[in-house]
């Protein structure tokens, strides 16, 4: 029997195994092109490719400078800084953006009218589906000194005034801008998952507290966020393996000259040095550093979790 | 047994509000209502007069209603030119990349396909680790999409992320379809095309508009990998300067007494966001399975 299988096994391929190998080999290509030739790419990181006018005869032919960059960027102020402002801004969205959502799925689960629990689904998600490029054009625009909305509301609450009004995009309060607008944007979209997550909770579970009296409260408490602790997980997850990964196009549509201090972040640190001073091999050590911690921080999230709790990615 | 059920029945017939009830309406009202008035001041300020806005903002109506802004826009060239490649940026980006994607799924459910672990994690690895954007603009060069139409297409006609939601649908469709049409001689594209795209109608409509909303809404590929020239300037990018311009200039208008920078650009992104306006309602229907679909494969 054994022996038929592994004759079995090593039969010709026929039309139906070319055809799927061809349409494999096809997206694998796509994907050896588009990601693994970049990878090799990442060698500019260790070449003197700054400043270079044929990137890739500086790839093939400049002179090896070892882990040159890494030192320079490791003792340089201006990257220290923005990894600060990466890591905070990204903790605190660990922190708070990711578990709104959450919070928020719990408050619509609480609603008992479909229609009003609809209708501010579809508000509160919309948002996710406006480009950076406009969200961050209203925020600029509601923010503004002289014409935004915000100075007045907060000279009713007596944190700014109309002689000497805040200046909200300014070095002082744009990681309070950025995290409140990022929540407002994402929290709708965010909980659809966690929703989906409640709504499959076994009612039987309900009922069955209901008749040992327990309250609202604690039903959210003892039997929903156990329930939808697995989907938590997962996302938490990703969301460690992303502390150094921001939305390119997030900060870039509320930068300006007067915030960049406290704004700028790997992602757009990034570009900057690339395409502004053109340090390419400089700003291409820092990517993939950017890279490599991140698939780091991945693998051991995912270790402890899978030590843990027993689910992870992969 | 019976009390209880009576007792269900009647709480589900009349819905009693608590304290805690209206507090959590009240909260998620708010919210709503933020996010709301957020689309709700672009709109009233591409109404208003340039000149009243500077002065004194909008706050609930526009301030000295007039259509002024949205005569510039629509007289200006390079604002449509923009449009017109998000358009079709957008169209052909959902066509090429749903069936693209689709097809390698298909290949990747396929029990004829050899050494499926060795695909799936060289797919895999490509989401967890990445070049970066000087070796992608490196190679783009090299390749010579650099500032071409195609530069928006040909890099992302293939998304791993889609191709595991699609096949983890796929993998659903009962063999007995896949083995019937096998014993009728139907070819692997033929059954494909003819039994698998038509069942996967709605997560196919879910993946197309995840994509097409990436695109239409997408500026970096244009800022990165391009010049921003007649056939690669995209209408988010175009926007993102627009507003940058407009922030620039604090108060009066260079333009005329009715419209200013600021708001000409309201009516610009009202119009970008017509589209996104018009596609919701569906978008809505089918997010949730979307969603539900991604999050199985996680």
């Amino acid at each position: 029997m054994k022996s038929i299988l592994a004759g079995k096994r090593r039969k010709k391929w026929n039309a139906r195994n070319w055809t799927v190998f061809i349409v494999a080999t096809l997206g694998l290509i796509y994907i050896l092109v588009f990601h693994y030739v970049p990878m090799v790419g990442v060698l500019l990181g260790f070449k003197d490719a700054d400043y270079s006018a044929n990137l890739l005869g500086a790839l093939l032919f400049e002179d090896w400078v070892g882990f040159d960059h890494f030192v320079e960027f490791l003792h340089d102020v201006d990257f220290w800084n923005v990894m600060t402002n990466t890591l905070v801004v990204n903790v605190i969205m660990l922190l708070v953006n990711f578990f709104a959502p959450i919070l928020f799925a719990l408050l619509i689960n609480e609603v008992k009218h479909a229609v009003y629990k609809k209708g501010i689904h579809v508000v509160a998600t919309f948002p996710n589906f406006i480009s950076w490029a406009i969200y961050g054009g209203i925020v600029i625009a509601l923010t503004d000194q002289t014409t935004g909305i915000m100075n007045p509301i907060l000279n009713l609450f007596g944190l700014s005034s109309e002689e000497n009004p805040v200046y909200l995009m300014g070095n002082n309060y744009i990681w309070a801008v950025i995290i409140v607008s990022s929540l407002i944007k994402t929290v709708g979209w965010g909980s659809i998952i966690y929703m989906a997550a409640i709504a499959s909770v076994d009612v039987q579970l309900y009922e069955a507290a209901e008749l040992d009296g327990i309250n609202r409260w604690q039903k959210a408490i003892y039997i929903t966020l156990p329930s939808i602790a697995p989907t938590v997980t997962v996302f938490l997850l990703l969301n460690i393996g992303r502390l150094l990964t921001n939305s390119f196009e997030q900060f870039n549509s509320m930068q300006n000259a007067v915030n960049l201090n406290r704004s700028e972040v790997l992602a757009t640190y990034v570009y900057r040095l690339s395409f502004t001073d053109r340090r390419y091999g400089y700003a291409t050590a820092i990517g993939l550093f950017n890279s490599c911690v991140s698939l780091i921080l991945l693998i051991v999230s995912n270790f402890i979790s899978k030590k843990a709790t027993g689910r992870g990615l992969f | 047994m019976s009390l209880q059920k009576a007792m269900r029945k009647r709480t589900h017939r009349r819905i009693r509000m608590t304290w805690a009830d209206w507090v959590i309406y009240v909260i998620l009202f708010l919210f709503a209502l933020i996010t709301f008035y957020m689309l709700w001041y672009v709109i009233i300020g591409s109404f208003s007069n340039g000149r009243m806005y500077a002065s004194g903002g909008v706050f609930l109506v526009p301030n000295g209603f007039t259509f002024a802004n949205y005569s510039v826009i629509i007289a200006d060239m390079e604002f449509w030119t923009a449009f017109r490649n998000s358009v079709f940026r957008t169209a052909t980006g959902v066509v090429t990349e749903l069936l693209f994607t689709a097809l390698v799924a298909y290949a990747m459910t396929n029990k004829y396909l050899r050494c499926r672990q060795a695909y799936y994690w060289i797919f895999i690895f490509t989401m967890f680790f990445s070049g970066g954007i000087v070796p992608m603009y490196l190679l783009l060069r090299v390749l010579g999409l650099y500032d071409s139409f195609w530069v928006y297409i040909i890099p992302s006609i293939f998304s791993v992320y889609n191709m595991i939601v699609i096949s983890s649908f796929y993998k659903g469709i009962p063999d007995s379809l896949y083995e019937a049409a096998e014993l009728d001689g139907a070819g692997e594209l033929t059954i494909w095309a003819v039994v698998y795209m038509p069942l996967s109608k709605s997560v196919l409509a879910t993946v197309a508009l995840w994509i097409a909303v990436d695109h239409w809404n997408s500026y970096m590929g244009t800022m990165l990998y391009t010049d921003a020239g007649e056939w690669t300037n995209t209408l988010q990018f175009y926007l993102k300067q627009l507003i940058n311009e407009a922030s620039g200039v604090s108060s009066g208008s260079e333009y005329s007494d009715l419209v200013s920078a600021r708001t000409i650009s309201y009516a610009a992104i009202v119009i970008a966001l017509i589209p996104i306006m018009c596609f919701y309602p569906f978008i809505q229907k089918h997010f949730t399975r979307g969603v539900m679909i991604g999050s199985l494969k996680g």
